[in-house]
């Protein structure tokens, strides 16, 4: 028995501190689905907040036979899709300039250059997110950021494999698109494999 | 004609051509490609501009996604969340107490039910009293039978002797109909978009 598989048996037993660890062990793989999902610090952080209740609560539901993190990255998907949904109906544009995460403003170990470059390719990638649709986006999340295989993904979105090779593929085709028509993406490329 | 039809043949094939291709490129991203498949791919981008604008275009996508690092929350992020969670065990005894009292709630009704019919059934089966029920129920049908055939006796009446009231009356309703949709529009909508921005 592993740590994880400790402190799990222990929170399903309403240890609150084992629990703990289990927060501080996925906090930014939770928030960070949350914020590329949401585009927002605030609300990623209370989706993420969210995630983590919804995940003691229902602790008895967990079928161990699944990793923990594909089970927490479910719940945390599932809501800021209703969370999309509920918020779709009141924007009036998705088009508006979003806040930039904080954390992107913290980067000492770079130059000012450096980080003027890495800001850019941060804003870019979120706004070239923000033109996919929900299930798109988070497929394409999933892939790069958990590096999941089509299973796991298919796993989170409840779906089948050959339905999440279709999304990939077609986020892919659709950002591709948008990079061919954005003048900035080569450069930032570029700068990026330097 | 011939050439139509060519031409036609042609850029159906040259849109199956790259379809092919694009599925490898996306295998590829994902490290789906054998090395058989990768050898033709490398080969076919040599020799088709098209496609080799494509994969770059997609590579450039796949390093600059690949690049984009993983964010943390704030620092006291897990103290805060682990302040919120509900105490597990009082969650179970609330949920508990709701399961209960619902059962309750529906097994009660059942048992009044079951005791109310046999204490009455009795009763309520005695020849004389229903007898005087569909009696009763027979006589208030008849009224109500009567007061629906001169109200639509009158009306008919009406209607006939007095065509001019029927139009009138869809005139009316013609009225209401369209100062309601122009209310719709003018006072309605405008009030909603203002109030979303």
């Amino acid at each position: 028995m592993n740590e994880e598989q400790v402190w799990l048996e222990q929170a399903r037993q309403g240890d609150k501190f084992a629990f703990g660890k289990l927060i501080e062990a996925y906090q930014a793989p939770v928030y960070n689905l949350a914020y590329r999902m949401l585009s927002n610090a605030g609300e990623a952080e209370e989706a993420a907040q969210e995630a983590f209740i919804r995940a003691w609560t229902r602790l008895d539901s967990y079928d161990p036979a699944h990793k923990f993190s594909t089970w927490l990255l479910s719940i945390t998907s599932n809501y800021c899709i209703d969370q999309i949904r509920k918020r779709r109906a009141v924007l009036l544009s998705i088009d508006e300039p979003l806040p930039p995460h904080p954390a992107l403003h913290s980067d000492n170990h770079q130059g000012p250059e450096a980080q003027a470059i890495a800001h850019e390719q941060s804003d870019l990638v979120q706004t070239m997110l923000n033109q996919l649709s929900s299930e798109y986006r988070e497929a394409v999340v999933l892939r790069y950021w958990y590096d999941m295989s089509y299973e796991e993904i298919a796993d989170v979105q409840q779906t089948t494999v050959s339905a999440v090779k279709s999304r990939l593929f077609r986020a892919r085709r659709q950002l591709a698109e948008v990079s061919q028509g954005s003048e900035a993406m080569p450069a930032l490329a570029l700068g990026l494999a330097t | 004609m011939w050439a139509w039809i060519r031409s036609l043949y042609t850029m159906e094939s040259d849109m199956a051509h790259n379809e092919t291709y694009y599925v490898m490129m996306m295998d590829a991203l994902d490290g789906e490609l054998t090395a058989v498949q990768r050898t033709e791919l490398e080969s076919h981008l040599r020799a088709c501009p098209e496609c080799a604008r494509e994969w770059e275009a997609l590579a450039a996508l796949d390093t600059l996604f690949r690049q984009a690092p993983l964010l943390s929350p704030a620092a006291d992020f897990a103290e805060r969340t682990i302040g919120l969670l509900p105490n597990r065990r009082t969650r179970v005894w609330a949920l508990t107490a709701v399961y209960t009292a619902l059962l309750i709630s529906g097994v009660i009704p059942v048992i009044l039910g079951v005791w109310l019919i046999s204490r009455y059934t009795p009763v309520l089966t005695n020849p004389d009293l229903l007898q005087h029920v569909w009696s009763s129920m027979q006589g208030t049908a008849q009224v109500f039978a009567t007061v629906i055939d001169a109200l639509l006796a009158g009306a008919g009446r009406v209607v006939a002797e007095q065509p001019m009231i029927l139009g009138l009356a869809m005139l009316m309703a013609g009225m209401v109909f369209l100062w309601g949709g122009v209310i719709q529009r003018l006072v309605v909508q405008p009030r909603s978009a203002g109030s979303r921005n």
